[in-house]
């Protein structure tokens, strides 16, 4: 019974591994692959699209997993303060939702309300006179980044709430009661208690996501646009414009490869990091 | 501002022969890939929690190495058009139900079954296919529950693998659908024959994309979050 499951693990998995050795070769869909050694990761290397490619990825990554790590704890604590058992679930069930919506749907939402016809944003920023002229916000360079940052805490931030929620459901109530019994206030054993207890969740869920940040993709390819390449393009989402829409195979294979070996990196210094911390690896 | 509310919009999307094979195309490849990936999941764990049967240290490396590794966009798009499944709805199906990271929660859910169950089975003579399907599963509706829903939702977002290995605009979903709309105006020139603009029926057909969601969303909350904690959390 484990045939079709192994056969779709070696069809889907291993097998595209074994064409790694494109990466080595000049292939296209008219020349069959020629070994051409490492000419293109020389390319690679030289190509100052690559960089920039390289770049945004560590910006866009690292700087959306220090806004949701703020966000996530932020509002976990703020949501644990919330006394009301009700009150309490329907904050959950409103704020978990995004992320479920698919990132076309969230896309197409955030397109509409920016637009520069009657979208609601740049309608309320020409009334209140803070600009004379709609912004073409998903086109503009300036705003790009910020606005991808913030759609994507609009939709996360809600969901990465669930595991810190957890953590606190797991802090010890005798800590609390002793903490009351010496006078400390609500502020007080959230700052002593709550925040030093949930420090070892933190962190590892800092750690997992570190070692995920090669791999920002479908929120890019949905929300950028070719005027904006040069802040938003991120590596995959060059790898598939070179390797899919241009069709040079060999060279986007070797793109691919610098970037599951960089991600190969990071996870295992992130499990080697985790079971330091946590007595346990993470894979 | 809202002028004249009405639900013209919808009246008009839902006479929209272009939007009716999307929609189907949403709905089959869900139910499919939903079905195949538990399928997979349930027997993959079932095997990695075998331990007393030869190679499952292998197998489970071979799993958890796709986690960290794997062979990039453009060879795993080669071997797609290689095995023929470019323009093929399978294609998607099985990208989506080999999730390993959700074979993994079922593993940890399945490990939490007493080892004496299965140890009693056995010795009443049921085979590991009948401990499969008459012990393992039935306890494990709460994890098919969650790990069906993760699967049904990425299923029914699945977007890029449409765009990746897909030409044939038949075959597309009602993501693909939703984002032409969205990207261009003028896509869809019955419904504005009938008056209603190009900005209605795209707030109606997200409505629409988001709407099955909704309606399973309040009842199945707590399978999502169980789902999130079950490998998480372990304390």
């Amino acid at each position: 019974m484990f045939i079709p499951v192994f056969a779709q693990l070696w069809v889907f998995h291993y097998w595209p591994m074994a064409g790694i050795r494109f990466a080595f070769t000049k292939y296209t869909p008219f020349i069959q692959p020629q070994y051409i050694g490492f000419d293109n990761f020389t390319r690679l290397f030289n190509e100052p699209r690559f960089w920039s490619a390289f770049n945004n990825t560590l910006i866009l990554s690292i700087g959306n997993l220090l806004l949701s790590m703020i966000f996530s704890v932020g509002i976990a604590l703020l949501i644990n303060e919330i006394g009301n058992a009700i009150a309490k679930k329907f904050v959950q069930t409103v704020i978990y939702l995004p992320h479920f919506l698919s990132w076309v749907v969230v896309a197409a939402i955030f397109t509409i309300i920016l637009s520069t016809q009657g979208g609601f944003v740049n309608d309320l920023l020409v009334k209140l006179g803070i600009i004379d002229e709609p912004i073409y916000f998903m086109a503009s360079k300036d705003h790009w980044r910020g606005i991808w940052y913030f759609i994507n805490r609009w939709k996360e931030t809600g969901w990465g709430t669930i595991i810190f929620l957890a953590a606190i459901t797991g802090i010890s109530p005798d800590l609390y009661e002793a903490a009351e019994i010496d006078g400390a206030g609500r502020l007080k054993q959230t700052w002593y208690i709550t925040i030093p207890s949930l420090m070892n969740t933190i962190l590892v869920v800092f750690i997992l996501n570190l070692a995920k940040v090669m791999n920002v993709f479908e929120s890019v390819f949905v929300l950028y646009n070719e005027m904006v390449y040069d802040v938003s393009d991120v590596i995959k989402t060059y790898t598939y414009r070179v390797g899919l829409q241009n069709n040079d195979y060999g060279y986007s294979t070797a793109v691919g490869l610098f970037q599951s070996v960089v991600s190969l990196i990071l996870v295992t210094g992130a499990n080697w990091f985790s079971e330091k911390i946590n007595g346990r690896g993470i894979v | 501002m809202p002028e004249d509310p009405s639900l013209k919009a919808y009246q008009i999307i839902f006479q929209q022969e272009s939007l009716y094979t999307p929609f189907l195309v949403s709905v089959i490849t869900t139910a499919l890939g939903t079905l195949v990936g538990l399928f997979v999941a349930t027997i993959g764990a079932y095997v990695l929690i075998q331990k007393d049967m030869p190679g499952v240290k292998i197998i489970s490396y071979l799993l958890m190495f796709t986690m960290i590794f794997n062979g990039g966009l453009v060879p795993t798009y080669l071997v797609v058009r290689d095995v023929g499944l470019l323009n093929s709805l399978w294609s998607i199906i099985f990208t989506l139900s080999m999730n390993v990271y959700n074979l993994v929660l079922m593993r940890n859910f399945f490990e939490q079954i007493p080892e004496s169950l299965f140890e009693a089975a056995d010795i009443d003579g049921c085979s590991p296919i009948g401990i499969f399907i008459k012990i393992v599963l039935p306890l494990s509706k709460p994890a098919l529950a969650s790990i069906g829903l993760f699967f049904a939702v990425a299923a029914w977002s699945e977007y890029f693998h449409y765009v990746l290995y897909i030409t044939d605009t038949s075959l597309y979903n009602f993501q693909v659908k939703l984002r032409s709309l969205v990207l261009d105006d003028q896509s869809m020139p019955a419904a504005q024959a009938a008056g209603v603009s190009a900005k209605t029926i795209q707030n109606a057909a997200i409505i629409v994309a988001i709407i099955p969601f909704m309606f399973i969303y309040p009842f199945c909350q707590k399978y999502f979050i169980s789902g999130v904690t079950m490998g998480a959390v372990k304390e």
